[in-house]
């Protein structure tokens, strides 16, 4: 225990001195988190349209009004003699209402008149929130206006749960703190580790009275420290600045943490221990930190959208439980009933890269 | 004339030969420029996918008529859900909803069939779990859409007409106006179209930074570059040399990275390659140039990475690579246009998507040509100052 204690202060001391590697450790996950949590977002607002009215009519100009209302969007002007298409190209605008002739004229018939909206859909995700939009205004205005004389048999009213103002930033947040979480504590555990082989320090190691489980655990301990004051940082932002509470019993996400802090540093040990030169263990460690958790782990796409053969990936990354813990301790707020599984996944993906960590560290002797 | 065949005399071939020689030998260099750009555009073509499709639909059936058997037929019939499994409470559903095992749940009142059938409107509740906002805003439209396709099915099968004949006795009405969407230039919403031509300026900048600082770092901790500068080659010269076949190897792997858009993702080049060539070429001159810069500020590798982490994450972050500009907020957006790969995104998707020449696409590449000559100079100033 003794050991363990003074690996871990000497772990501290010598991370103390190195400037980059505590700037690294301290700043960047703020700024991460707080340029992250920002930017990231894929519910557009306030999209730029033309119109193209080919009836100029009172009636065109009212539907066109309630298109001008909308927050969805706002309408540029547009000559009525230049194609919509090079709107698009020059991006004055990501959609066009085209309202044709006689369309005044149908719909003090009693007619349905039939209107169209070219979408720009070179980016797909956009051009679905746009028709969505669109239809929800044609539906609004005909609610109002021809709506009175035609109720529709069936409503839906619709809830929305845990996220009703649909913030992007309450979703992305925890997000881009369990990307953090995964991708510092690791590379500086990694770094210190690989510096110990790479500069042979290690036969010390090798050569002192201690254990490769006290060795072990010093490191990873240390490391845990400088992790709980990141994961302190990280979560008064997400409460202060993002406006994230405790859904729930907030027990479950303490104890994934730790777990968590633990699988972390342990994976950064283990590929330090692994490779002895830091530049290329920084590397490992950041490919596969980032691109397993950035990309594999419902980070910022539902994993269900993975293809089938690369998905079963995902089910071995440890970021991903840890993500889903996470949002529901701060969104939806099911507590352990619905989160023990992803804990106990965390606790057994940690033990195994502990137990390979300390097979390559056992024997305490220089690989041949 | 004669000083420019001066300059590019057998001393700089002699250099760029050797620097070709230096990179390809260092097995682990020549790895780094093919393996992971391929591997992170693969993964990241197929795995980042917004979509939002077969969302998993639960349903507490109330009524337990035809008519509401037809109604959660319509939902989970739709592209849009998929049907998960009946539950026989609310609160049974709501659960699996807060567990993450739907996103989505349909709630029949008991009195449904009963108030269709006297014309009076129903009212079904539909739950959408809206921790994600891009899902609960493209869940809700289909929603919406789904039950108003439904409403014109009753009114075809007359339930609508009797319905009508109570609620509006003849007031002269006006006619509905019905909105056809049509999508230009990714008719069938593939994702990755987005994804892919945003992410190639992330993995120009991304990889020739990371690859531009390792190569000029390790001459200085060898420190062989006492020794290039005891030779009688010029510092400009000495530069030049150290930075062409890193940008000859880079925009093969550039080459390398379009072929695979083509060929694995089935992107349409509408526009001319050659404009994304270009524009590649100059982001990937921009991404040499910040690893240059980084790496004369530090005295080893893993200074010169660590250092990155600063840089790279911000710029991807604000490229628009990922996500939307347009939904970023306000205030932000205008930083994103100092940002080479937001413009390169621009360029890529303008002429592989939608066919746009230089006539529209000038102004984007007059900013990346602007950041490319500023970031080499300043590159160069910091490189030539260091040798001398």
């Amino acid at each position: 225990m003794r050991r363990i204690f003074a690996q871990a202060i000497k772990e501290l001391t010598q991370l103390l001195r190195d400037k980059l590697a505590v700037a690294l450790a301290l700043l960047l996950p703020v700024i991460l988190l707080l340029l992250q949590t920002t930017a990231i977002s894929l519910t557009v607002k306030d999209l730029p349209i033309i119109v193209q009215d080919l009836d100029e009519s009172q009636a065109s100009q009212k539907l066109v009004d309630a298109f001008r209302e909308s927050l969805s969007f706002h309408v540029a002007s547009w000559p009525t003699d230049k194609q919509p298409e090079e709107a698009f190209a020059s991006n004055k605008a990501r959609g066009a209402l085209i309202i044709p002739e006689e369309y005044g004229r149908k719909i003090a018939r009693g007619e349905d008149a039939t209107v169209q909206i070219l979408v720009d859909a070179s980016d797909g995700n956009t051009a679905q929130i746009i028709s969505g939009d669109a239809q929800q205004i044609v539906r609004a205005y005909n609610a109002e206006n021809a709506g009175a004389t035609r109720p529709q048999p069936v409503n839906a009213a619709i809830r929305l749960w845990y996220n009703p103002s649909r913030s992007s930033q309450k979703f992305y947040g925890p997000g881009i703190y369990v990307l953090a979480m995964s991708l510092f504590p690791p590379l500086l555990a990694t770094l210190a580790m690989s510096k110990e082989g790479e500069q042979k320090t290690i036969l010390q190691v090798y050569v002192s009275n201690i254990s490769a489980h006290e060795f072990l655990l010093g490191k990873i301990a240390a490391f845990m420290i400088v992790a709980t004051g990141e994961a302190i940082i990280m979560m008064s932002i997400l409460f202060l600045g993002f406006g994230l509470r405790f859904a729930g019993d907030p027990t479950p996400f303490l104890v994934a943490t730790i777990l968590y802090m633990f699988t972390v540093t342990t994976f950064g040990n283990m590929i330090g221990a692994a490779i002895p030169s830091q530049v290329a263990a920084m590397q490992a460690v950041a490919l596969t930190g980032f691109l397993l958790v950035y990309m594999l782990s419902g980070l910022l796409f539902p994993v269900q959208n993975i293809p089938a053969a690369i998905r079963w990936i995902s089910s071995l990354v440890w970021g991903r439980y840890y993500i889903e813990v996470v949002r529901d301790a701060l969104l939806a707020g099911g507590g352990w009933p619905s989160v023990w599984p992803k804990v106990l996944a965390i606790g057994a993906i940690g033990t195994i890269f502990y137990t390979l960590a300390w097979r390559s560290m056992r024997r305490m002797q220089l690989k041949d | 004339m004669n000083k420019l065949r001066a300059f590019l005399g057998y001393r700089m071939r002699a250099l760029i030969r050797k620097e070709f020689r230096q990179i390809l030998r260092d097995r682990r260099l020549a790895i780094s420029l093919i393996l992971p750009p391929t591997l992170q555009l693969l993964l990241f073509g197929f795995a980042l996918n917004a979509t939002v499709s077969n969302l998993r639909l639960g349903v507490v059936d109330d009524s337990r008529t035809p008519e509401s058997r037809e109604l959660v037929a319509t939902m989970t019939g739709s592209k849009s859900f998929q049907g998960a499994g009946t539950y026989l409470s609310v609160n049974e559903m709501s659960k699996k909803i807060a567990d993450g095992n739907l996103e989505a749940g349909l709630v029949i009142p008991y009195d449904y069939a009963r108030d269709l059938q006297r014309g009076r409107p129903a009212t079904v509740q539909v739950m959408l779990n809206a921790m994600n906002s891009n899902t609960a805003t493209i869940g809700e439209g289909y929603a919406q859409g789904v039950i108003a396709t439904y409403n014109q099915t009753l009114a075809g099968e007359g339930i609508h007409a009797h319905f009508q004949e109570i609620a509006a006795p003849n007031v002269s009405r006006l006619g509905r106006v019905l909105i056809h969407p049509a999508y230009l230039y990714n008719p069938g919403l593939e994702p990755t179209w987005f994804i892919v031509t945003g992410i190639l300026g992330v993995l120009l900048i991304l990889n020739g930074s990371l690859i531009s600082a390792a190569a000029i770092v390790k001459e200085r901790e060898a420190g062989t570059l006492e020794q290039l500068l005891m030779s009688p080659a010029s510092t400009t010269q000495i530069i030049v040399a150290k930075l062409f076949p890193l940008f000859v190897l880079l925009c093969m792997m550039g080459t390398l990275a379009v072929a695979i858009m083509r060929v694995v993702f089935g992107i349409p080049f509408r526009g001319n390659v050659l404009l994304v060539i270009a524009a590649a070429a100059l982001c990937l001159l921009c991404g040499i140039a910040i690893g240059t810069f980084i790496a004369t500020f530090t005295r080893s590798a893993r200074q010169a990475q660590l250092t990155l982490f600063f840089v790279n994450p911000p710029l991807t972050s604000l490229s628009g690579a990922f996500t939307p500009v347009e939904a970023m907020p306000k205030w932000l957006q205008p930083v994103a246009q100092f940002n080479p790969i937001q413009h390169f995104g621009m360029i890529s998707r303008g002429a592989m998507l939608k066919g746009s020449g230089i006539e529209t696409l000038w102004p984007n590449f007059l900013a990346l040509l602007a950041f490319t000559v500023v970031l080499v100079s300043l590159s160069i100033w910091r490189f030539r100052k260091q040798l001398s």
